[in-house]
Parts: C-alpha cells; structure tokens; sequence
C-alpha cells in the first residue's frame, strides 16, 4: 500500500471541485445550475480504462510520460534543502492527472476540447521561521495550458514545471504570491521499481493495483525566491510517479507514509506507510522498502515494523491532532529511529484536508548512530477519507 | 395701531379653496392643463424609457461577458491567436486572465433571435464571472460533458422553457447559414433578476466548443484582465504581439455607448419638441385661467390678498395640475415606451450592433425626469400669467382690454425677440459645436418662429378684415377683429398649432428628402445583378463568411461575367481611438457609377478607382470624412495591422449612407498582403447579356442546400430591401411625427374651445340682439378657421427652416450623411390641411353649444 | 407728525390725485386736506365720475395719491410698501363694493370667513362670530349656499357681513344700494348703519342718492377737486380750504 488513496481521494476531490465548482471554483455562485445527474462513475464506465494488471510492464523513457487511458495518475516531488548558511528548507510539487472520460478527443477541431484536467500543490517549509506556503492550481489538459510528455520528460501546469534539460538532468519550477521555486535535480540512481515489476497491488482482485515507480535521491540545487529573497540551496528530492484506475480500501480512514533519504556512505533510503483502519487496527496492507544507492530494494513487510506516536500537534486552522514524533524499529534491518517533523504547520487546508512535512530522522543502523530526512504524509485526522472508487 | 403689530403672515388656504371650487364646477380648463403635461411626459417618458431600455439590455449583456474584468486584450478582425494566452499563462504564470471566444448564432428552437455564444475555459473563471458557468453541487458527468462532448451548451431556464425545450434536447446553431448541431445539458437558474435578465441573450459553451461551432479554431475574441497596477500591465503589454493591444474594459463598451449617442439624441430631442408644444398648450391654459379669473383677483386684491399670494396661487396650481399631469404622462409613457422599444430596437439592429430587448425597464431615474420635466415646463409655461396675477391691481373694473392693449404694445418686442432668437439660432448652428448646440439652435428658431406669430396674426387679420367685409358681411368682419382683440390668448394657440404643424412639415420633408437620397444613391451604387451574403444577424453589416468552396463555385457559375468579393471587417483605428469598419473589395459593385463626395483635382473616379485597386491607398465614405473632422485633402489614415500599425494613403471620399460610423474601402489583395485573411463575406455578380437573372438566382439559393444557407438577391429585390430598411429605421420618426400631430391637435382643440366657450356672454348678447344661430356657426367656425388657416400659413416656413436644419445641419453633425434637399408640394397642403381640419373641428363644439343655450342665462353668466 | 388737532382716524393731508383720460389730465382731488373721525358715518356725494369712489380707493390705500400723505390711525399707508399695504387693508378696512363682489366659488359662510382666514386666523375661531354676523343680516339659514342663487340685496347683505367680520375699525362703502331697488337699498342701508353705529366703527359711504344725507352724521360733496362740507347735524370738523 502506498499514497495511491490519498492521491485519489485529492483526485476525487478536484473532480468533485470542478465538476461541481462549489466552494473552490465558485466561491460565490449566484447562479444554480442542473444537469444531468449521473452517478459517480460506474464499474461501467470504468471498466472502459485502462488498468493495471502485468508485472515488469513500465518501459522508460516512455513511462516517464502521461498514460491518458487511465483514470489517475501524478508526479509527486518532495525534497529536503538547505541554505548556504545553514537554514533549512522542505518542499513539495506535485502535478496530478485525472481523465473525465475514457473516451479519447478527436484530434481536429479546438485544441481546448480534452478530457483530461490537472491539478498541482506546491508548498515551501521555512523551517527557521516556521513559515508554511501552499498553492494550488488546476487546469485543463488542452490547448498547451497543461500536460506531459515522456519524451524529453516534461509535465506542467501553465507556469508551473518540471522538466527534462539536454543534459538530462530535471529544471522544477513552480511560483506563488512571494514564493518561487527554481530547481536543478540530478536523477543519479535508476528508477525504484515497487511491487511487481512496477505493478502495485492495491486488493484483492486483479485490476486493483496501480503501476508505480520512484526516483530517489535526487541530487537537487538552485534556488528558493522568499518575498524577494534569494536563498541559495542543495539537498535531495524524492520523485513519485504512479497511475491506475482503480484501488480499494473501504475500511481505510487514513494514512501515513514516511519517505527517507539517509546520509550514511551507503547512500540508503526507505519508504514505509501505515493504512488506519476505522476499528483503530492497522491494515495488513501497510508496508514499505529499503531503498539500495543501486535502486535494489529490500522489501518491508507488516509484520516488519513498528511506528510509535510520542508527540502530536494539534491545528489551528482545523482542529486536527496530528503526530509530529514517532519512534520507528525496523528489527530485520537493526534500524531504529526518531522521526521528528521539522516543524509543526505543514498542514494543506485542501479537499482533503492534509499534512505533508519535512521530517527529520535520527538513530541506529547496525549500532551505528545514522541521521536522514525526509517526508511524512498524514491523511484521515481532519475526517475520515472517503474513498469512492 | 401700525401695519406691522398684526401678523404679517399670509395664508393661501383659503384662496386654494377658490380653486378648488373652480376645478369641481369647471373642471374643462384643469382637464386641458393635465392633459397637456400628460402628452408631452408621456413622450418624452417613452422616448427615454424604449431608449434606455435597448441601452440598459445592451450593457447588461456586456457586463454580464465582461464580469469583474479590468482589461481586456483585443486583436484585429480575427480576434487573437490563442497562443498569446498560452503566453500568458506558462510564461508569465498571470492567473487572473480568461480566454473569451464569442458570436452570434441564430437558434431557430429559441425564437431564431440572435443569440450570443460565449465559450468560457471554466478553469480560468473564478476570478472573473461568478454566474457564467455551470455550478453544480455533485458528483456528476455534466461538467465533464462540458468540457469534452463537442457542441454542448448551457441555457437561461426560463429561456428553454420558455421555448418548451430542457436537459439534453437538441438545438441547431446557425452561423452565418450554416447549422451546427447542439445538445443542451444544462439549465443555469439565476438567484436574481438582473442576473436573468442579463443571461436571457447568452449560450454557454465551453471554449473549445465555442471555436468549433464559429469556426474560430486558435483563435480567441479577447481574453480578459484583472489588473491592479501599472507593472502587471507593462508585463503584459511586453507580452503582446503586434496588432493586439490592452483596452479598459470602461472603454470598450463606452465606444459601444458613442456609437448609438447621436442616434439616441435625435430621439430625445424629438420628444423634447412634443413637450415644447405641451408647454405652449400650457401657457395658453394658464393665461386663460387668469384672465378668466381677474375680476375674482381684483376683488381679492381689495379685501386683502397680496400680489404674491396670487402668485403663488397660480403656480401652486400649476404644480399640482402638472404633477397629476406628469404621473398620467408617466403612465401613458410607460405603455408607449413598450411599442416604442421594438422600433428602436430594430434601428440599433440594422445599424450598431445586435441587442435583445426583451421588455422595458422601469428605470426610476427615467420616471422621475419625466415627472421633474413635466412640473417645470408647467412652471415656466406658468410664469408670466403668474406674473400677471401678481401685478393685478386691487380692483374690481379692470378689463381685459386693457390686457389687450398691453399685448399690443408688446408686438414691436416680440418682433425684436423674433429677430433676436433667429440670430442667436443662426449663429449656434453656424458655430461648428456638437450636437447639442446644433439643437439649441434649431428650438431657437422654433421659438423664433413662435414669437413672430402675433404680430404675423395681427397683420394677416388686418388684411382680412377687408375681404371678410366683402365675403360674409358682418360675420366676415368681426371674425378676424376677435382674433386680434383676443390675441393674447388667440396668438398662443395659433403659436402652438403653428409649431406643431411646422414639426410635423420639417420632418416630413426631411424624411421625404433622405429617402429620395438614398434611392437615388442606390439606384447608381448597386449596378451588379446578383448579391450573395450569409445570413446576417444585422442589416447593415454581413458578419459572417462564405464557406471558400460556396464562393469558389459561384465565381465560376456558368453565365457569370464578372463577379466582385467583398470582405467585411472591424479594424482598428488608432488615430481615431475606436473601431472602424473596413471593407476589402475586388470590384466595383457599381460599375464605375459611383458618387464621390470629393475626389482629388484633376482626377476622375475611374482613376481613383484603379489606383485603389491596384493597392495605391484607400478610399473613405462621407460620415468618416465628417466624424472624424478629416480636412481636405485627408491626411492618410493609420489602421492597425497584425504587423503593426500601417499608414494608407485616402484617394477618394463617397457617398455612404449604409453607415454613420464611417467605412473604409481596400482593396482585396492589399488586404490579404497585410491582414492574411482571404474570407470573402459578400459576392456581387454581373450576368452575362441575355442570361434570366432571377432563375439563375433561384438556382444559386437551391444549389447549396445542406452546405450553407445563403441570401441571394437580385439587384431588385436587393433595393427594395434596403429601403425597406430605411423606412423601418424612420418608422419611430414618423411614429413620433404623429404624436407631435396628436399633442397638436389636442393642444389647439383644447385652446380654440376655451376661447369660444368664454365668449359665451358676449355671443349672448349677439344673439339677444338678433344674430341667428347659423351666423352664430359661422362666425365661430370662421374665427377658428381662420386662426387654423394662419397657423398653417406660418408653419410653411417655419417647417422649411426646420426641415433645412434637420438636412444640412443636424444630420450632418450626428451622422455625417450629406442629402439633397427634396421638396414636394403635398408636405405643404398638408401643412395647411392639418391646422385647417384641427381649427375647424375645435369650432364644432362651441358652435353647438353656443346654439343651443338660452340666450338669458348666457348673458347673465358671470 | 402732521396729525391734525382734532383726533381723525383717517386724515387726508393735502392730497391731490388725478387720471388721465385720453390726452388729457383730469384732477379728482387737488391738494385737499380733509380729516374723518373716529366712530363717525361720513357721507360722500357728487355726481358719477366725480371722484367718489377715487376717494374710498384712496382711504384703503388701493390707489395710491399723486401727491400728500393719507393718514390712518397714525399710519401714512402711502409710505407702505404695496404688501403692506395690503396687509393694512386685510386687517383694519371693511370694503362693501356696488356690485357685492363676492367669490362665486365660496359659499356664504365661506365669503365672510375668507378676510380672516387671509389673516391666518382658523377657520373654527371665527365661524361663530361670522354665523352671529350671518344672523344680524337675517342669511343664517342661507350660509351654504354659493351667491348665485342670492337676490341682489341679499348678496350685498352679505358683503356687509364679510366687511364687518374681522372688525375692521374703518368700514369703507361704495355705492351700497347703488344696484339695489329703493325699498332693498333702504334696508340694506339701515342694516349697515345698525351694525356700523352699535360697534361704533368709522363708517365712509359714497353714494348719490340724497336719501343718506339725513341719516349721516357728516356729508362732503366732491366739486372741483375738493371736499365741501354741505351739511353735518353734529357740527364737527372744521375745514381749512388752502
């Protein structure tokens, strides 16, 4: 299991917001408008996309790209950097993808006509001030406002960009009222590829899986404009690209999901995620990688594991509690960390409600002390998720 | 005991019961004032409430397409390559833009009116139109129909009900001839009424679907701005290519506003002249209501009335007539305004631009002005009776003699007023001002004209006395000695009538000459002998194209001999700060019979011609000449181009009376060269000798069935709609022209009636000493007539100088169009016929009455 | 102050008025000084045209002299301006006219309230002294009804009544009876001296009908531009002819 429901859910969202255009589009209708009411999409309709059912499917450079046959899919980018003298930065930008309709668009006529829309969320954590900024935008996928391509490996939305560079490294650009992000990231490692060959099971039936892969450690420089400020910074970025069409957990009500980037000689990372359930247990399904310099995984299972709350936070803006320390024991591995986040408000007041974090990492590995960063994702404290496909 | 130890203080209640009382016995006189101020409200009530109505309908719709924009970034005639907006948003990231493509379609299933489609990218719109899209509250495929199903479109409610259709009926689009297949899939319910009335004329589409259906592929009409300062605009405007620029919104729609100013003007002044000869119908009831009452003053006056009290009195009773007065009006305004609004709806159609009037709006402010107009033409009309009252001296004997001598005294002024306002209208229509001062000057002469009648009167009698002598005795003479020894109240009627009539002259005689102009320009401008045009939305503009094969196949049409394009576009003007039509032809629809308004010296239009054909310059019609205030010869003239500006040469100024706004004439390739835009919008085609001209249009209407609708006229049919056009636009003139005449006739009815009816005394004692009933008619009818008679006389004048003021002045100033002065003799008779049968008929009356009452109780009337 | 010694409540002080009458400058009073006192019923006599009723329009200050001062109870109206004068009038002279002159539009009663509704006063307040007037004429009953249904002597009875209603202390009458038939006119003559004499107003009365003269308590006679005292019972007021 990884953020496949989140994502979704974030995806049902923007569809509930633009298709329903009520509180985010419309903040103010004076208008009403009905349409014809059809229900949220049917096994029928959805049995026309495509789904993810064969192991070592995902070929590259072409997966890099859009895959519009399925019903959702994103390129999730988190990252740790810090200043020259030492101040300390967290980042996320992410472009997700989401069809209306399996039902490809005839190539003649507008160039607007599409049926697929994106969306993306942006934030930048000044961790020495404790500042928190946050943006989102949505568009379609036509007339050039918005899309991907594999080839070079390009996805944006209008201004907001990553983008692959003649020298094969990435440029990441993303803006927002007195923050822009301008990054260089070096995809040193080959891709991560999770489950199956890439391909994710998310249930019990075949279908219900995602393919999924992630580019980790990514050698990233360049700058963050704060209310005209440049700040010169380094660190690392952890890229997430997944799509399907569809994945189940009725019984979820959120999620944690944990991405850390080490800094011991091995260059080590690992993904671990807990699914809660709404009778408090946690699902089998929760799970997780140790992540080799060489893209070789090591993989972690639900037995494999432990994560202990030791502090929370509660926000202001929605009265959420949210973990913010956690004690985590891998005993397979003799690792055993600290995780503390950076600082409190990473808090996203988006449909739904999130908090997605810089989070640091201290311990031991094999007795030796090992310190890392990384990103945690926390979904389900503000209300339950409703998971719908 | 001194004067002032009592209280100084003055009471009018009890004089207001004095007229109260007069009102309940002889409510005749009140009835008249009220109705007076009632027709002159009502016409300008309805006049500006049609007006404002088709104003108010237009604004909404724009504000409703322009929502909170600041700017909007336009193009050329082909709008904007949507890559600008692409632009805008990945490289510059500026959020609060919105793409707009927009047109006018026709939906035969929604009443076949035009209606505008405005395609909308729902994700640009936040920040701009609240109300313009689809708002659902849940989960459902509507909006991803919107977006990705071609030709879906969301619709007013009350609009599809209104026309039986709902959620996921089909409709056809029509553009320009040809149809394009639609599905509703939403109804948008407003939560306000101005909301609705906004959205009555607007489909909604997603952009992309807009595109489709105007086949307007890559490009945009305009994309709109919010924009807070000036650094955002320079960004902006560093972005735009050549031939796109950044407008205020404000502006936009103020040249929209501009371009209908003079036309609406010359309503509001047509209206204004009803009231004018309301307020003479006025004076003359009030003059009459002292007169009648001075004994009753005088009295009043001695047992302590002071003059001001009278005063007050008599303007009192103006305010409260013509308060009742105004409200009737404003009433009568609004049910004339409902009529009125279709005909002014029309005029905008053929000649500015499309606008859906669905009814009147009631606008408060309108309503006022009228009751505000109506209370202070009363006011003033009121005045000098007034004044009269107020200088009543404190007695009981006083005649109206005397009055009459005054008025005698007064006819070398009236003549020096006469001469005075003539000057001073002479010299504001000499002046080169605007419009306004151009009507100052023509009510100038009018009242000039109004002033010079008394003494006019008085001479006219006195040369008739004579002859009545000779013609009917006794009657004959002491007919047209009443007029004059009544004259201050004779006068004021036949001033009213006489101004009325000269309206009704000057009018007529502008319209009979406009027509004339125009069919004469007609008849040498369209020479060729099939036009093809798209269907169009308006009648003076094609807007729409002719599919490239439609036109391919009609040039090579057998018997063809020679075929002209025309391509019909909005440019824009940056010297003259506004858009300007320009026409892009290959040909001469006139064959070289062409009338110019000035051509350069020693040149011929042919030459003019070819050197514009062959891409030497451009050619200009009158009203730009005269809008503009180009000199002559005219500077070249600066038109933007998608490269930029470019400078073109003026070769030649014609005649034009399709447009006010002025056209500009290129030709076709050197239009291609620079604006890279072959569409063709219209055809005219010259037949082959001997070749049926009305079959092969027949079959030129059949031939593209299914392809593209098209309008094919033959030269015959194509003139006959054009002035069936030109009497349309000036139905609302002629409408107003026979509200004049009614508010005339009315007026004089009124007034000849009150002044035989107060002879009632006096003929009594005619008849007491023998005078029978038949010389008591004729004698009555003789007065009136020939006070109708002079009237008529009068108006001849006053009307041609009217009718020279409205050709050679007026219209020039508010449309630029120069016409040839055409007179007919029956304006005249007529003249004479209405002020004759209005005089006449006003006699019947009195005559009857006066012969039946009983000579006793008419002789001891007070 | 030029008041005379012997305590007038109009006085005249060397007034001359004339008209002009086509060309010519006709001179009704030349330089006359005349005094009228108070409580007093002066008659006035001469034939039409004589300048009689010239003399009452004087005395209300409805014609104004072309030269000399009209004094009353102190006051030269003369010097006033037309309002005020018009106010003087409104509340201290009583005007009864030849042809009664009433508003055709009012009824009785109203006619005889309207001098002090003019003056402000309310309607209510002087209904009871104007009904008690009505009475003293003998037209109570008749106090809705509009002058035109009225006989000759019982519109001007009524005109008395509007002249005395607001108690003026000058009552000033032109030709009273001069529209009425003897036996009318002597009535309403009796009518008028009764309530003039019981309230002890100054009564000025022009007439040519020698019938007053006994009952006057002073005659003038206007002759060439001057007042000549014919006959007076109480021997009053001496003139100084200048």
């Amino acid at each position: 299991m990884n953020r496949q429901n989140l994502l979704l859910t974030i995806l049902f969202g923007l569809f509930a917001v633009a298709g329903g255009l009520a509180w985010w589009l419309w903040p103010s209708p004076t208008a009403a408008v009905s349409g014809t009411v059809t229900t949220s999409l049917s096994e029928e309709d959805l049995s026309r996309y495509s789904f993810a059912t064969e192991p070592d499917a995902l070929v590259f450079p072409r997966d890099f790209g859009p895959h519009n046959d399925f019903l959702t899919e994103w390129w999730y980018y988190t990252g740790n950097l810090t200043a020259e003298d030492g101040r300390e930065f967290g980042y996320q930008f992410t472009i997700f993808r989401r069809a209306l309709t399996p039902d490809s668009q005839s190539d003649d006529g507008s160039a607007w006509r599409t049926n697929q829309i994106y969306l993306a969320h942006f934030t930048v954590s000044d961790i020495a001030n404790e500042r928190f900024f946050k943006f989102e935008k949505l568009s379609r996928g036509g007339a050039d406002l918005a899309g991907a391509s594999a080839v070079p490996y390009h996805v944006w939305l209008e201004d907001w960009y990553v983008r692959e560079n003649e020298d094969g490294s990435i440029s990441m650009f993303a803006q927002g009222d007195g923050v822009t992000l301008d990054l260089n990231l070096v995809q040193e490692q080959p891709p991560v590829i999770h489950g199956d060959g890439g391909l994710s099971p998310k249930g019990p039936n075949p279908g219900n899986a995602s393919y999924y892969y992630s580019q980790v450690n990514q050698t990233t420089t360049g700058a963050i404009i704060l209310e005209g400020e440049t700040i010169q910074v380094e660190g690392r970025s952890w890229k997430d690209h997944e799509f399907s069409t569809k994945a189940l957990n009725d019984e979820a009500i959120g999620w944690d999901w944990f991405s850390m980037q080490f800094d011991n000689p091995e260059q080590n990372s690992m993904v671990l995620w807990e699914v809660r359930q709404d009778d408090g247990s946690i699902a089998l399904q929760s799970a997780g990688s140790w992540i080799n310099a060489d893209s070789s995984t090591y993989p972690i299972q639900y037995d494999d594991f432990d994560i202990e709350v030791l502090d929370t936070w509660t926000s202001p803006h929605t009265g959420a509690e949210y973990p913010t320390r956690w004690r985590i024991t891998v005993p397979d591995l003799d690792l055993e960390l600290i995780a503390e986040a950076m600082m409190e408000d990473q808090e996203l007041q988006t449909t739904p409600v999130y908090w997605e974090g810089a989070v640091e990492y201290k311990g031991t590995l094999n007795g030796q002390p090992i310190t890392g960063k990384g990103y945690v994702e926390m979904t389900g404290y503000d209300q339950p998720m409703q998971v719908r496909f | 005991m001194t004067a002032n130890s009592q209280s100084p203080t003055t009471h009018n209640t009890p004089l207001w019961r004095t007229s109260l009382r007069r009102a309940v016995r002889r409510p005749f006189q009140y009835i008249l004032f009220i109705v007076g101020v009632a027709i002159g409200v009502a016409m300008m009530v309805s006049i500006d409430l049609a007006n404002s109505s088709a104003t108010r309908a237009f604004e909404i719709s724009t504000d409703a397409i322009t929502g909170r924009a600041t700017h909007r970034i336009v193009g050329g005639p082909t709008g904007l390559d949507q890559a600008l907006y692409v632009k805008l948003r990945r490289e510059l990231g500026y959020s609060l833009s919105a793409p707009v493509v927009e047109g006018f379609v026709k939906v035969p299933e929604l009443g076949d009116l035009p209606l505008r489609l405005v395609g909308i990218d729902p994700f640009a719109e936040p920040p701009f139109r609240s109300y313009l899209v689809p708002a659902d509250s849940g989960n459902d495929g509507t909006f991803a129909d919107f977006l990705s199903v071609p030709n879906t479109i969301y619709v007013l409610d009350s609009l599809a009900a209104d026309y039986g259709l709902t959620i996921n009926d089909a409709v056809t689009l029509d553009l320009a001839g040809v149809a394009k297949e639609a599905q509703i899939i939403g109804l948008i319910t407003p939560t306000d009424e101005g909301n609705r009335q906004a959205l009555e004329n607007i489909i909604f589409a997603d952009i992309s679907t807009a595109q489709d259906v105007l086949e307007l592929n890559g490009r945009l009409s305009h994309i709109d701005l919010i924009v807070g300062d000036e650094a955002a605009l320079a960004e902006i405007e560093a972005l735009l290519p050549m031939g796109a620029r950044i407008e205020t919104t404000a502006a936009s729609s103020n040249s929209v506003q501009q371009m209908t100013a003079a036309f609406r003007l010359n309503l509001t002044a047509l209206s204004l002249l009803a009231l004018v000869v309301g307020m003479f119908l006025i004076y003359n009831t009030v003059t009459f209501s002292v007169v009648q009452r001075r004994p009753m003053f005088g009295i009043l006056r001695c047992l302590g009335v002071t003059g001001g009290q009278l005063f007050r009195l008599i303007l009192g009773e103006a305010v409260v007539l013509s308060a009742i007065g105004s409200i009737i009006g404003v009433g009568l305004g609004i049910v004339l305004g409902r009529g009125l609004v279709g005909l002014i709806t029309q005029t905008m159609n053929d000649f500015y631009f499309v606008v859906n009037v669905r009814g009147v709006t009631l606008d408060p402010w309108s309503l006022g002005k009228g009751v505000l107009f109506g209370v202070l033409a009363a006011l003033i009309a009121s005045f000098f009776p007034a004044l009269e009252a107020l200088r009543t001296t404190p007695s009981a004997s006083l005649h109206r003699s005397t009055i009459e001598s005054k008025v005698g005294r007064l006819l070398p002024y009236l003549i020096g007023g006469w001469a005075a306002l003539s000057l001073i209208g002479a010299g504001l229509l000499w002046i080169r001002g605007g419009l306004v001062i151009a009507f100052g000057g023509l009510f100038a002469i009018l009242f000039a004209f109004a002033l010079i009648t008394p003494p006019l009167t008085v001479w006219l009698m006195r040369v008739t006395v004579p002859l009545g002598q000779r013609v009917l005795g006794a009657v004959g003479r002491m007919a047209p000695r009443d007029i004059v020894r009544s004259l201050s109240r004779t006068s004021v009627a036949i001033a009213a009538l006489m101004t009325a009539v000269a309206v009704i002259v000057g009018v007529s005689i502008m319209i009979g000459s406009f027509r004339t102009t125009v069919v004469t320009w007609l008849n040498q401008t369209l020479r060729a002998d099939i036009y093809i045009s798209p269907p169009t939305l308006t009648a003076n503009r094609v807007e729409g194209e002719l599919q490239p094969e439609v036109v391919d196949e009609l040039l090579g049409w057998p018997g063809v001999r020679e075929a002209s394009t025309a391509r019909t576009v909005t440019v824009r003007a940056p010297e003259f700060g506004r858009d300007i039509r320009l026409v892009a032809v290959s040909g001469d629809i006139a064959d070289g019979e062409r009338p110019y308004a000035w051509l350069p010296e020693g040149q011929t239009d042919v030459d003019v011609w070819s050197a514009m054909q062959s891409g030497e310059g451009i050619i200009i019609s009158e009203p730009l000449l005269i809008k503009e205030e180009l000199s002559l010869p005219p500077e070249p003239i600066t038109l933007m181009t998608p490269d930029g500006p470019q400078s073109f040469p003026v070769l030649a100024v014609f005649y034009d009376y399709a447009s006010d706004q002025g056209v500009v004439w290129i030709d076709k390739q050197l239009y291609i060269n620079f604006w890279d835009d072959s569409a063709v919008s219209t055809i005219a085609i010259f037949m082959e000798e001997g070749v049926d001209v009305d079959e092969t249009a027949a079959a030129m209407r059949t031939s593209f069935q299914g392809q593209q609708e098209l309008i094919v006229n033959s030269n015959k049919s194509l003139r006959e709609n054009s002035i069936e056009i030109f009497d349309r636009t000036f139905a609302i003139t002629a409408a107003l022209r026979l509200l004049a005449t009614i508010v005339a006739f009315i007026g004089v009815l009124s007034a000849l009636m009150s002044l035989q009816l107060e002879k009632t005394r006096e003929l009594g004692v005619l008849r007491a000493t023998g005078m029978t009933v038949r010389q008591l008619w004729q004698l009555t009818l003789v007065e009136t007539g020939l006070m109708g008679l002079v009237a008529g006389i009068l108006a001849i004048p006053t009307g041609f100088a009217l009718a020279w003021v409205l050709i050679y002045v007026i219209n020039v100033r508010s449309f630029g169009w120069t016409l040839q002065m055409h007179l007919e003799a029956s304006y005249f008779y007529q003249a004479i016929g209405v002020a004759l049968t209005a005089a006449l008929l006003a006699g019947i009356y009195p005559a009857w009455r006066l012969g039946q009452m009983v000579i006793a109780t008419a002789v001891r009337q007070d | 102050m030029i008041l005379n010694q012997n305590n007038s409540l109009v006085f005249f002080h060397q007034l001359s008025k004339s008209f002009r009458e086509g060309d010519q400058l006709r001179a009704v009073l030349r330089n006359t000084t005349v005094g009228f006192e108070e409580g007093a019923f002066t008659a006035i006599l001469g034939p039409s045209g004589s300048g009689k009723s010239t003399l009452l329009n004087l005395a209300s200050g409805i014609e104004q002299p072309d030269e000399g001062d009209i004094w009353i109870d102190g006051t030269a109206i003369n010097q006033l301006s037309d309002h005020d004068r018009t106010l003087f009038r409104r509340d201290h002279i009583g005007f009864i006219f030849q042809f009664f002159n009433l508003i055709p539009t009012l009824t009785v009663l109203e006619n005889i309230t309207l001098p002090q509704e003019l003056a402000g006063r309310r309607v209510r307040e002087v209904i009871p002294q104007a009904m008690s007037l009505l009475e003293k004429v003998g037209l109570a009953d008749r106090k809705d009804t509009f002058p035109d249904k009225l006989s000759g002597g019982e519109q001007q009875r009524v005109a008395i009544a509007r002249a005395l209603a607001h108690n003026p202390k000058i009552v000033l009458a032109d030709e009273p009876t001069g529209n009425l038939d003897v036996k009318t006119g002597e009535r309403v003559m009796a009518l008028l001296l009764n309530l003039t004499r019981d309230t002890g107003r100054t009564l000025i009365m022009a007439t040519h009908s020698p019938g007053v003269v006994p009952l006057a308590d002073r005659v003038l006679r206007v002759h060439g531009g001057q007042l000549i005292e014919t006959s007076n019972r109480s021997n009053q007021t001496e003139l100084e002819p200048v």
